[in-house]
């Protein structure tokens, strides 16, 4: 009994206690996923009894999988094109907004700083229905893709503010002095130099923009219109409790494999842009995890 | 010299106007709708933009609504207590493991980083989908259970039980924990531990006096970053219980926008949610702007 | 090309605040063209405010900055002749040597033909050839200060300024670069303002230094002048080792201050010798004569050897005199055997003319 007490609380040795509670951790968090990823693959149309395997719910069947399924299809064509959008509209205007923010000193910015940081705290059902009132009895935006998109942007746009600010403080001001005292304009600064620097932070941005949008479902869903405007996980909460056959695994398979191979393509390309740069470079993975505020 | 004073606040003026638009006049087209009142024939709300012609009548009875014994009081206690139970059990889970992963953690630390991550990235919803699927009646936690004599017959893990939608609240979000804990605990000095360690302090009294008190902010912050979308959560709840005898807020106010009429009373409590979160809110943001002021070392 | 070499730099009454602190307070200076000035000072005095308001990359709140004799008020700093090589070098670490060093050529829609050339030509004259591919993290912090360099003088600029280019180096490589900077200097004939806390590197590379504390000019002068002429207590203390007594002032005599130093009396010729009252005298170690001990004798004390550091080609004497100043001395180490060890009673010859009566400088005065 005291051997076992001594080998399991041993100063010097590994805490053996927390590494028991991380693996168990990671095997509770990753186990059930992978489950629902295998049942994808079912030949049977049970979400719980394994019938051998196939590729049936993705492609083969004719009426029910994923590529046939007008529903389950469409929602996914939704989700993609709306994380397109977002990112295209988010990153841009969240960087700029970071470059305002930093280098701006001027009364202005206080109040707009605080105001960014909103979006990040706010529970989204609050941003759902307050978009969904302002869309319907003031702006008149019809709901759907548009409307959509403008709520997806708005909690997006906070996400990439952080991120692109953190690494403009790491980098601080003195290449774009150097830059400045070497001949170049302040345009010419920002586009030869900041930019360049900044990419690794822009490309991780996107990539959380993508992850954001693709798994957003309140504001998404209070502004969807109708059954053509539903998105991947609308279709799993809104059909996840019913009976329903292993396509709807397949489906949230395909999401997750996307957002994991975009995760993982960031990484590769944000350690070839950083090749050199031990900073940034050690930084690479918070970057993506990059919720940490 | 115009110009000069003008370039930085240009790149700020379309983000600014993007929040302005879609963030602050949203919210408070919600005060109006909640103060506003409701067209007679179709039964829509009606907004009244001018505040000094607020009608308080919903607000009024949605409060009255609130008091001790009332519908609202009894989904806001059931609210604040799973949410309260569910957070303590993140950081029951997740503090242990960002602690591992910051400071013992040495050839394995970018895989247990990477696997961390992983649930992070994987779609909230797929997640609750997978441990929907493992607590069907005739699903895996079931059968083994019953296999293995613990349970005679299938227990109803998704008939409206509040265990099932707190662990689901607790495998849902501890992973937002994780990483902010993580990354607080991973900035801490080894030398301050050793230190700790040389003064005579065992690893435990080390662990409470140096540790944990450095490690506070990143512990508040983590919890108000979970907490605050656990309030607005109705989701959870919808998929792992679906019964009204486990509604939460989320849930109420879902109902009230889901259903014609009733929009006015669902504007008015998400005002209360807002204003009961706000205090929450301003402590988070305080934090954050105290922990942005600090020196960034390059 | 009609590049005009060395700029001359005058700057007026320059001032700049950072909330309550007064960075630049006052700054006065004429620099001619293609001298080597040194801004010298600790840290926190301002040094790199000025260097940055020259360059351009602050805006003075209150006076005048011209180069060549053309105020520079309106002009940014990427219209400025005048080019920095930065504390930190602030290489940009996604671009290659090259192309650090073609920045600036390439803002001036330079040919690339010419580009080539110049690059190549600088780059040799820094000793880098060879390295044109690698990127700044590839390089040690001696060849990432010369593409610094390197990425300055090929704009050919008027004026060079140099924001401790040394400090991050070690102390072997930096005595090869001070060598090299000097010979680049000469070779380039344009005006260099050094800026330095290290007393020594502004001493042996300086055609001219100005000492600055607290935002303000404390001195201007040659190295030699500065060295053995300091203008305050401050600047005395700064540059090295000095002994600084406080003593009674009695007026000239013939020419010397008569001072009064505990019991003893002292004759100073040099520095203010007219001061009455309460002022500070200085002398330098290396002045300052150790006799055997002995009773009397003008300007002389008597004292007790404290403490002997062993220097090398020196010895350094820690004395304490009669008057109860502790005093250092260097004498030199010529092999003879020790006359003065630990508590052997000497006697100090402070030479009339190495002694030195300071003003009174108030705001000079640094304790
Ligand atoms: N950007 C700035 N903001 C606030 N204070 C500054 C800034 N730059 C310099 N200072 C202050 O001005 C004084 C002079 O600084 P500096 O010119 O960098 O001194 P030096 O280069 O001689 O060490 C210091 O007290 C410093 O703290
Ligand atoms: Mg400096």
């Amino acid at each position: 009994m005291k051997r076992l007490r001594d080998w399991w609380s041993n100063p010097w040795g590994r805490p053996r206690a927390l590494v028991a509670v991380t693996w168990l951790y990671i095997a509770w968090s990753i186990v059930p996923i992978a489950i629902a990823i295998l049942f994808s693959f079912n030949a049977g149309k049970s979400r719980t009894v394994w019938q051998g395997f196939s590729t049936r719910w993705y492609w083969g069947d004719p009426t029910q999988s994923v590529l046939h399924d007008p529903a389950l299809r469409s929602a996914l064509e939704q989700s993609l094109k709306l994380a397109a959008l977002d990112m295209a509209v988010s990153v841009p205007l969240g960087v700029a907004l970071a470059l305002g923010l930093t280098r701006w000193h001027g009364p202005g910015a206080r109040p707009v700083n605080v105001l960014m940081l909103f979006p990040l705290v706010t529970p989204e059902i609050v941003m759902a229905v307050s978009l969904l009132l302002v869309f319907v009895t003031l702006y008149g935006i019809q709901l759907g893709t548009t409307a959509q998109l403008l709520g997806q942007v708005t909690f997006s746009v906070s996400y990439v503010v952080v991120i692109v600010r953190g690494r403009l403080l790491s980098i601080g001001k003195e290449y774009e002095e150097a830059a400045t005292d070497l001949g170049a304009s302040r345009v010419a600064a920002l586009r030869l130099v900041l930019l360049p620097l900044l990419a690794p932070a822009i490309f991780a941005s996107l990539m959380v923009v993508f992850a954001l949008s693709i798994d957003d479902f309140v504001v998404t869903d209070y502004l969807s219109s109708d059954a053509s405007t539903q998105t991947v996980p609308i279709q799993i909460y809104s059909s996840v409790r019913g009976t329903t056959t292993p396509a709807l695994n397949a489906l949230a398979t395909v999401i997750v494999v996307a957002t994991l191979l975009a995760v993982a393509f960031a990484y590769v390309v944000h350690r070839r842009f950083t090749a050199g740069d031990e900073a940034a470079r050690g930084s690479a993975l918070r970057e993506i995890a990059a919720f940490d505020v | 010299m115009a110009r000069r004073g003008l370039f930085w606040p240009l790149f700020a003026l379309p983000g600014a106007v993007w929040l302005v638009l879609f963030f602050l006049i949203p919210f408070y087209a919600v005060l109006s709708v909640a103060f506003g009142t409701v067209d007679p024939i179709f039964q829509g709300p009606v907004p009244v933009w001018n505040p000094f012609d607020w009608h308080f009548t919903t607000m009024r009875s949605v409060l009255e609504q609130l008091r001790p014994g009332q519908v609202f009081w009894t989904v806001f206690v059931r609210t604040f207590a799973y949410v309260g139970i569910a957070l303590a059990g993140c950081l029951a889970i997740g503090y242990p493991v960002a602690y591992y992963l910051a400071r013992h953690a040495r050839r394995t630390k970018a895989l247990l980083l990477v696997l961390l991550i992983i649930p992070f990235w994987v779609s909230y919803l797929m997640r609750m989908l997978a441990w929907i699927g493992l607590l069907l009646p005739d699903g895996l936690v079931n059968r083994s259970l019953v296999d293995i004599g613990l349970l005679s017959h299938p227990h109803g893990w998704l008939d409206g039980q509040p265990s099932s939608v707190i662990f689901a609240l607790v495998y849902g979000y501890v992973p937002y924990l994780i990483l902010p804990l993580f990354a607080t605990l991973d900035r801490i000095e080894p030398h301050l531990i050793e230190a700790g360690l040389d003064l005579g302090a065992s690893r435990f009294s080390t662990f409470l006096h140096v540790t944990l008190p450095l490690s506070k902010q990143g512990i508040l912050a983590g919890s108000v970053l979970i907490a605050l979308p656990m309030f607005g959560d109705y989701y959870t709840n919808d998929v792992i219980s679906g019964s009204p005898g486990t509604s939460m807020i989320g849930n109420q106010i879902n109902l009230f926008f889901q259903g014609g009429p009733q929009r006015t009373t669902g504007a008015a409590l998400v005002i209360v949610l807002a204003v009961l979160l706000g205090a929450l809110m301003s402590y988070y943001l305080y934090s954050t702007v105290r922990a942005s002021r600090q020196p960034v070392t390059a | 090309m009609s590049e005009a070499k060395g700029g001359a730099v005058e700057l007026v009454e320059l001032r700049k605040r950072f909330g309550d602190v007064a960075a630049v307070d006052g700054v006065s200076l004429r620099i001619p063209a293609g001298e080597f000035f040194s801004l010298l000072g600790p840290s926190g005095c301002g040094k790199t405010t000025t260097l940055r308001l020259i360059a351009g990359l602050e805006r003075p709140d209150g006076g005048r900055i011209s180069l060549d004799g053309v105020d520079m008020a309106a002009t940014p700093p990427h219209r400025r002749k005048v080019n920095t090589v930065f504390q930190n070098y602030a290489l940009f670490p996604h671009l290659s040597v090259f192309d650090n060093v073609a920045f600036g050529l390439r803002r001036r829609r330079t040919s690339r033909n010419e580009i080539n050339r110049r690059v190549g030509g600088v780059l040799e004259a820094v000793r880098l050839e060879g390295l044109e591919k690698r990127r700044p993290s590839q390089l040690s912090g001696g060849q990432q200060q010369r593409v610094a360099l390197a990425r300055a003088l090929v704009l050919e600029p008027s004026v060079l300024l140099l924001d401790e280019p040394l400090g991050a180096l070690d102390a072997k490589l930096r005595k090869a670069l001070q060598l090299e900077l000097k010979t680049i200097h000469e070779q380039f004939g344009i005006t260099f303002v050094y800026v330095t806390h290290d007393q020594e590197e502004a001493l042996t590379m300086s055609d001219r230094i100005a000492v600055m504390s607290d935002g303000r000019v404390e001195q201007v002068a040659t190295p030699e002048e500065i060295y053995e002429e300091p203008a305050t207590v401050f600047v005395a203390d700064f540059l090295g080792i000095s002994n600084l007594m406080t003593a009674t002032a009695e007026g000239a005599h013939d020419g010397r201050c008569l001072l009064r130093l505990g019991e003893s009396e002292l004759h100073a010729a040099r520095g203010e010798i007219s001061a009455r009252g309460e002022v500070r005298i200085v002398i330098r170690p290396e002045r300052i004569r150790v006799e055997p001990y002995a009773p009397g004798g003008e300007n002389r004390i008597p004292g007790m050897v404290e403490r002997v550091v062993y220097l090398g080609s020196l010895e350094q004497l820690v004395i304490r005199l009669a008057t109860g100043d502790v005093l250092q001395a260097i004498v030199v180490n010529d092999g003879e055997p020790k006359a003065f060890s630990q508590g052997v009673p000497v006697r100090v010859h402070l030479p009339a003319e190495a002694l030195r009566v300071l003003p009174e400088r108030p705001a000079g005065e640094v304790t």
